[in-house]
């Protein structure tokens, strides 16, 4: 904790769900009816067009994990309605995502396409595979993915724009914020401990970088 | 690089559509028979296809393009997604299989591979040379043109459908070539490693739309002299030529990335290349996305 922090006497209350509901009420049928059990033509458009998603996935005790994925739009693949696959490239670390696999099949996307403020959701059931004819059609560069993950769809929905408006996320002028941080440099030379020029840290993940398959 | 407004999305045969593009605010590069374009995708890919429209018409382009049902997002995309009205850039037109002067022609295309056989065919019927058609497919509804070609062209073109025949006997019609003529092959990897058995290198030309099969040695690790520039480049074995080259900031261009296009070529003046594309570099060359080096260092013309 910082020394600035705000200093709580205790944790910030718990409510109960039935507080919740008192507040927010109940979600209106127009919002719960457009949750679909499938991937329909909207969908399948949308995850064509997507070059980045998140992927959320939960250990065997429910500790939750969620980590980005991206490439060129559509390199998630609807195989049908019911059914997606998402490449894993070398050094994408999805480590963490098959081991949560292993253990709890339940998997929570989210996909984003730049300058639409809607989202789409996708949660399922999901496991890895090495099946030829699914890595062949993720081939890049001339290199093929090494595995994918299979995602079983249970939900499919729309999730309306507000976060990403109020978030001003496709407002060229938000990338300002990018120079209030520190360089990547130097937040992993502090994070790691290590004794070099912040700059050289940099520019050794530049490097890195450009090796993208 | 040029820019063409996708006009037209037609259906052509099962699994087939044919995009006619016209030229963005003028004519479009010349081209000939055999020639292919780059184009560049809405959701970034760039795949290459043959043109298969009339040379002479400078306002559009026409390719055909086939669902591939292992698509890696390219023939699916223009399949499923692609709209009309939309402007596509697309590149200059290459040309890795050209028409060269003969008295006769055997043209065997497989599927697809009719696309760059189309104008070849029409050119050398037009240069009145003896030209024969072997169109091979599944089933006729299945293959774009074989409708039109056989209307055009008469007994020239022979329609073999597997479904109903087998396999056509490449053997028989290699027995009865004439010695001066030249056979152009296009189809799937078994028929033209099956031409490429059959017909002698000499008068066989080929164009593979996917690479072949190819077992190589273990890569290695080399070196890039940049003649030009006099800086070296260092090649990991992990890495192709094109990457390195590209990310030591030289512009080298690119396209299919796995030797079959040839937007990746670059002038070799010393050490020895291993060609590893599907093309045949020639001489002084090299396709230098997928081909390596037998030397320890290779020099080049950049
Ligand atoms: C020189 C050349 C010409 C090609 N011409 C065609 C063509 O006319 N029609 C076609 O469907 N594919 C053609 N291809 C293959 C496509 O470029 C591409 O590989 C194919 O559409 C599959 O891509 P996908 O896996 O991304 O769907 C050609 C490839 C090369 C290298
Ligand atoms: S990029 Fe196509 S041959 Fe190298």
């Amino acid at each position: 904790m910082n020394s600035n922090d705000v200093a709580f006497k205790a944790r910030p209350r718990r409510i109960s769900h039935e507080e919740v509901r008192a507040r927010i009420g109940e979600p209106e049928d127009l919002i719960k009816s457009k949750v679909h059990d499938r991937i329909d033509r909207h969908s399948r458009r949308f995850i064509a067009h997507a070059p980045f998603l998140a992927m959320a996935t939960s250990d065997a005790t429910g500790l939750p994990d969620c980590s980005p994925r991206g490439d060129y739009p559509g390199f998630a693949k609807v195989l049908d309605e019911r059914t997606l696959a998402i490449p894993d490239r070398p050094g994408n670390q999805l480590a963490d995502s098959f081991r949560n696999l292993a253990e709890n099949d339940g998997i929570g996307l989210m996909f984003i396409v730049p300058g639409v403020r809607e989202v789409l959701r996708v949660n399922g059931r999901a496991y890895p595979t090495d099946e030829p004819d699914v890595l062949a059609r993720m081939r890049t560069e001339g290199k093929a993915a090494q595995l994918a993950i299979v995602v079983e769809v249970a939900e499919v929905f729309f999730h309306c724009g507000r976060a990403l408006i109020r978030s001003r996320l496709w407002d060229p002028a938000s990338q300002a914020l990018a120079a209030e941080l520190p360089s990547v440099g130097e937040i992993a030379a502090e994070q790691m401990g290590l004794d070099i020029d912040p700059a050289v840290v940099t520019r050794m993940l530049e490097a890195e970088y450009r090796e993208l398959y | 690089m040029q820019r063409a407004v996708l006009e037209r999305v037609e259906p052509v045969a099962e699994g087939a559509v044919s995009l006619v593009l016209r030229g963005d605010g003028g004519p479009l590069a010349a081209w000939e028979p055999g020639a292919h374009v780059d184009l560049v995708l809405p959701n970034w890919l760039t795949r290459q296809y043959s043109l298969c429209g009339d040379p002479a018409d400078r306002d559009s382009y026409r390719v055909t393009v086939h669902h591939d049902p292992l698509s890696r997002g390219g023939s699916e995309y223009v399949h499923l997604y692609l709209r009309t009205g939309r402007t596509l850039e697309i590149s200059l037109p290459r040309n890795n299989f050209p028409l060269s002067p003969a008295a006769e022609y055997l043209f065997i295309a497989g599927g697809i591979g009719i696309t760059p056989i189309v104008p070849m065919l029409a050119s050398a019927v037009e240069a009145g040379a003896v030209a024969r058609l072997v169109y091979v497919g599944r089933s006729t509804a299945t293959m774009p043109f074989a409708d039109e070609l056989r209307a055009t062209y008469g007994d020239r073109v022979r329609i073999h459908t597997t479904d109903e025949h087998g396999r056509p006997d490449f053997a028989a019609l290699a027995a009865t070539l004439n010695p001066l003529a030249l056979v152009y092959c296009c189809g799937p990897a078994s028929m033209i490693d099956t031409a490429e058995a059959v017909f002698p290198p000499s008068r066989l030309r080929v164009e593979r739309f996917r690479p072949a099969a190819k077992q190589f040695a273990l890569n290695s690790a080399f070196l890039v002299d940049c003649v030009r520039s006099g800086r070296t480049v260092e090649v990991g074995a992990e890495q192709s030529v094109l990457d390195a080259l590209n990310h030591a900031g030289f512009p080298v261009p690119s396209g299919c990335r796995e030797g079959v296009c040839g937007s990746c070529e670059i002038p070799v003046v010393g050490g020895e290349p291993e060609h590893r594309d599907d093309i045949g570099a020639p001489p002084g060359r090299m396709y230098c996305c997928v081909s390596r080096a037998l030397s320890p260092r290779l020099a080049v013309d950049l």
